[in-house]
């Protein structure tokens, strides 16, 4: 595998040496890769690093006391059990229906296409309060479906059924689209061999196409529940706030704020980016356990 | 929360169930199986799913009533099943609800042996209005303005006549607009005419999406129009003060947040118990209680569809009367609130704790809610030839 | 096509009839459009109709007051800079990921999914700190008369924050997919490093960053919390439509509301199309 400076400066160098392992910013000869990184974190730096920076600076501005305080609260601890429940329902949904979209989409040829794929990104452009606002539409008290939902006793919003409703509408699209490309880039010659040799459907997509498009469909799931936990807009239209049975930790962390419990609001905000940094993790972990795929 | 608890138990074990079951799905153990079975494990998941979320809807508040007999008292001594009662409140008031529910837990439970169970929801007065209105079953609401209340009996979902229930015309806490200067007031800002003085810039929260921030409108107009005489003169004061306000913030806390935290602006209008209560979370304040100002006057009511349908008109009546007790009402004026009861009113502590008012006007004076918004607030009314107004 | 499903030595535990009836339908199709009728569609006809409660010219009306047509402007086009420089970076920081090995690469890896998981309120509020003037990064252009926060700028800040993730993860996993042959035959041919980039890596990436920055842009096109908070709301100078949308509602004007929401679907519909269909285009010619 050979070491590639890409680079913007035209650095007509030496061939470098054939080893599968990246480049190191240390190496001699790459001048650009240091430049490279150096941009990324002063660019990441500016508009991620500094203001997450300050999250965390004001969390613990006064110490540790108030974080502990906050966590005996039983409101954050039904906070934190309400944002679990509703990724760990959302995702698996999601899921079932980004790998089906993904593969009608990338295996087949049809006009409107990009109009499908258009339709799909639709939750990333609908504003969150639009969402929340469409789903009190269907299923409010004078919705579509409201007098036949108060018939019937079903709450749906303004109870955990709208609220996952409104999770997975904002999380939908991220399986899909993060596994097409890869589904696109992989090429159907490995599949096609597969079924000469008379492999079923299924055992063509357990065992050649899921190993192939792992990566895709993991950075797929690590947003998917980000997002997931870390919605506030769509959810909080529909949701009502019920301490402890409606109120997510975003949520929460919204009230807190609004009570001037400034450091409790800005720790529970540090809890939800942790939660979404462990799946990454996880991810991580899972990568060096499996053989990282060698090209 | 009893109730609250048992929903979210049976979904955690369904979502053990069908995340192991997800895990065997995964495993290549199930590679050789023919994709039927696998059509109908997944079929499995998807019911499996559908009954944890019938399980979480299941958050249904149970009312009870005792052997037989409506909501008639049932003599103390017989075990009566808890009842369940929702308030939605507008955000500030939580620390007051919160030190008088438990009070008034124990006064029922002593009187009618009978256990409440609170489901309380915060958040900006229209948006609880507005969840309220869409389904979101309160007993009790305790919203910001009596507009917003209104709005809910518009929805049929209070009986006409609501304002009589209650004492003092169904208000419960009050306060005042405040203006709030810079450590020392620089700008020698005193009153509502400082604020068109050239040079000073002016954060308040925006009207249109902060139903609390129409108030402060309404004082800076009751000022002006009384200044000036005609409101074609008011008009003329408030685009002056408006062309000073270079943000207009969504809610009340990101008006606060705009000045102390984002140094913005030179002064600041806002509710009085917004800012005590800031101050009393350790924000350093100056500020101005204007003598023309405006009664922030905030209503309760009992939502008459919700408790029909729930069975709790009764607890609910009695919470609602028990807030003007002066036990609640010291609670409120803990937290700023100016109480309506004038013997806590007349404490020493909340007496300089609430600077008087020489000239308090009224909603009434400007002739309800509705003429209110039809007037200032409606499209291409006055706030909005104001906004026109300003050149930018 | 999708083959129907082809098992012919392996025992079978169904009966044919069940594999007939499914096999008529790809089952992928099915889950894919029951899912988006239900959950997609039927939202979006709901708001349709809603928004066409009112007869047209009072539509056109509420959908074309100058406040709301500069509000869309200020809107996409802000978006579509945010996206943008996005498209540059990101990639960049998805480069520098995948290809080289240094010290903080794991931290770099984990910060960036940071926007996604920050409520985007929590964004907007830390955002509006630090971009003040008296903020850490404020104060340092505030000397030279540059105001951030409280302006467009701010809000092209607080849209670059929250897209920032979707173009790094999306041309993540095809850079790592990239197969090295093709560019160690460019190698072998005389090609510079440059040259390479140019004609063997940039193009198999293209349609990555172009779904990346297609992605970004409607996200950040329909960016509400950190949006919010971070703006001064005024008219005509950094009002976007999501909050334009919000005060309609907080005005119990339904209709209002989703009128707009429909205008803004629309455009955003059509600028994902536009760019879906690019994409496509330079899949097959690039």
């Amino acid at each position: 595998m050979a070491n590639l400076n890409s680079s913007l400066n035209n650095f007509e160098g030496d061939r470098p040496q054939n080893s599968p392992e990246p480049i190191k910013s240390t190496d001699k000869k790459s001048l650009a890769p240091a430049i490279l990184i150096a941009i990324a974190f002063l660019y990441l730096g500016l508009v991620l690093l500094l203001p997450a920076a300050n999250v965390f600076v004001t969390a613990f501005s006064k110490g540790f006391a108030p974080i502990l305080e906050a966590i005996k609260q039983p409101d954050f601890q039904n906070a934190i059990k309400l944002t679990f429940t509703l990724a760990i329902i959302a995702l698996p949904l999601n899921t079932i229906f980004g790998l089906s979209a993904a593969w009608a989409i990338a295996r087949n040829k049809f006009p409107g296409k990009s109009l499908l794929l258009s339709i799909i990104d639709l939750p990333f452009s609908i504003s969150p309060v639009v969402a929340g606002l469409m789903i009190v539409l269907l299923y409010g008290r004078v919705g579509w479906f409201g007098s036949w939902l108060e018939t019937n006793d079903i709450k749906i919003v303004f109870a955990f059924p709208g609220m996952l409703l409104a999770t997975i509408f904002v999380s939908m699209p991220f399986i899909a689209r993060e596994v097409i490309p890869v589904l696109d880039e992989m090429g159907t010659d490995q599949e096609e061999a597969a079924r000469t040799l008379g492999a079923s459907d299924w055992q063509i997509f357990w065992k050649i196409v899921i190993p192939n498009i792992r990566w895709g469909l993991l950075y797929g799931l690590v947003l998917t529940n980000a997002r997931a936990m870390g919605e506030f807009g769509a959810v909080s239209v529909v949701s009502g706030n019920i301490a402890n049975k409606t109120q997510s930790l975003p949520l929460f962390v919204e009230e807190s704020y609004k009570q001037y419990e400034t450091e409790v609001a800005y720790s529970a905000a540090v809890l939800l980016a942790l939660l979404a940094v462990v799946t990454l993790i996880l991810k991580e972990i899972l990568e060096r356990k499996t053989n990282k795929k060698q090209s | 929360m009893g109730s609250g608890q048992h929903p979210l138990k049976k979904s955690t074990s369904a979502i053990a169930a069908i995340a192991s079951l997800f895990k065997n799905i995964f495993s290549h153990k199930w590679g050789q199986k023919n994709w039927g079975r696998k059509f109908v494990s997944l079929f499995l998941v998807g019911a499996l799913i559908s009954v944890a979320i019938a399980a979480c809807s299941d958050t249904k508040p149970t009312a009870t009533t005792t052997n037989g007999s409506a909501t008639q008292q049932a003599p103390t001594g017989a075990l009566k099943k808890d009842v369940e009662l929702t308030l939605v409140s507008f955000a500030v008031t939580k620390k007051a609800h919160e030190a008088i529910i438990p009070k008034f837990v124990e006064k029922w439970q002593k009187e009618q042996n009978q256990k409440v169970i609170f489901s309380q929801s915060y958040g900006g007065s229209g948006s609880q209005t507005r969840a309220v209105i869409d389904g979101l079953e309160a007993d009790i609401v305790h919203l910001a303005l009596a507009g917003d209340t209104s709005k809910i009996e518009k929805a049929g979902l209070i009986e006409k006549g609501w304002e009589k229930e209650a004492p003092n015309e169904a208000i419960v806490s009050k306060s005042v607009a405040v203006l709030v200067t810079r450590e020392g007031n620089p700008k020698n800002i005193k009153e509502w005419s400082d604020l068109e003085k050239d040079g000073i810039s002016v954060i308040t929260a925006d009207p249109k999406t902060s139903g609390v921030a129409r108030w402060n409108f309404l004082a800076l107009w009751n000022a002006a129009a009384k200044k000036g005489s005609s409101d074609a003169k008011a008009q003329e004061a408030l685009v002056k003060v408006f062309k000073n306000v270079p943000i207009l913030t969504k809610d009340a806390r990101e008006a606060s947040d705009a000045f102390f935290k984002q140094g913005q602006g030179d002064a600041l209008i806002n509710y009085e118990n917004e800012i005590i209560l800031a101050s009393q979370k350790g924000q350093k304040v100056t500020y101005v209680v204007p003598d023309v100002n405006i009664s922030i006057d905030n209503p309760i009511a009992v939502v008459d569809k919700n408790v029909a349908k729930h069975g709790t008109k009764e607890v609910a009546e009695a919470f609602v009367k028990f807030l003007y007790t002066p036990e609640a009402q010291t609670e409120f004026a803990k937290l700023g609130f100016r109480p309506v009861d004038e013997s806590v009113a007349k404490e020493k502590k909340f007496v300089e704790q609430f600077p008087a008012v020489k000239e308090l006007a009224t909603v009434k004076d400007f002739g309800g809610w509705n003429e209110i918004d039809k007037k200032f607030f409606a499209k291409e009314a006055i706030f909005d030839q104001i906004q026109s107004q300003i050149k930018r | 096509m999708t083959t129907p499903p082809f098992t012919p030595e392996k025992p079978r535990s169904q009966p044919n009839a069940f594999l007939k009836i499914f096999s008529k339908i790809p089952w992928t199709w099915v889950i894919t459009f029951v899912y988006l009728a239900f959950l997609l569609i039927l939202p979006i006809i709901a708001m349709l109709v809603k928004a066409s409660s009112e007869p047209f010219e009072s539509f056109w009306k509420t959908a074309t007051t100058p406040e709301a047509l500069s509000s869309y402007e200020i809107t996409f086009v802000t978006a579509a800079a945010a996206a943008a420089v996005n498209g540059v970076f990101g990639t960049l920081i998805a480069w520098v990921i995948v290809r080289y090995d240094f010290f903080g690469k794991r931290f770099l890896e984990a910060v960036v999914d940071l926007p996604f998981a920050l409520p985007t309120s929590v964004a907007g509020l830390t955002l509006a700190t630090v971009y003040s003037e008296q903020g850490w990064i404020g104060s340092l252009f505030a000397s030279s008369g540059f105001k951030i926060a409280f302006t467009r700028l701010g809000v092209w800040i607080a849209m670059m924050f929250i897209s920032l993730p979707f173009i790094v993860r999306t041309v993540q996993p095809v850079l790592t997919e990239l197969e090295k042959e093709v560019e160690e035959a460019a190698w072998s041919l005389g090609a510079s490093k440059f040259q390479t980039f140019i004609q063997v890596i940039l193009p198999p990436l293209t349609p990555a960053i172009l779904t990346g920055v297609a992605l970004g842009f409607s996200r950040a096109v329909g960016e509400y919390g950190s949006t919010v908070i971070i703006a001064s709301n005024t008219p005509f100078k950094d009002l976007i439509t999501p909050v334009l949308i919000f005060q309609s509602l907080e005005r119990y004007d339904y209709v209002g509301a989703t009128v707009i929401g429909v205008v803004m679907l629309g455009i955003s519909f059509v600028s994902l199309l536009a760019i879906n269909l690019l994409q496509a285009w330079s899949k097959r010619y690039g």
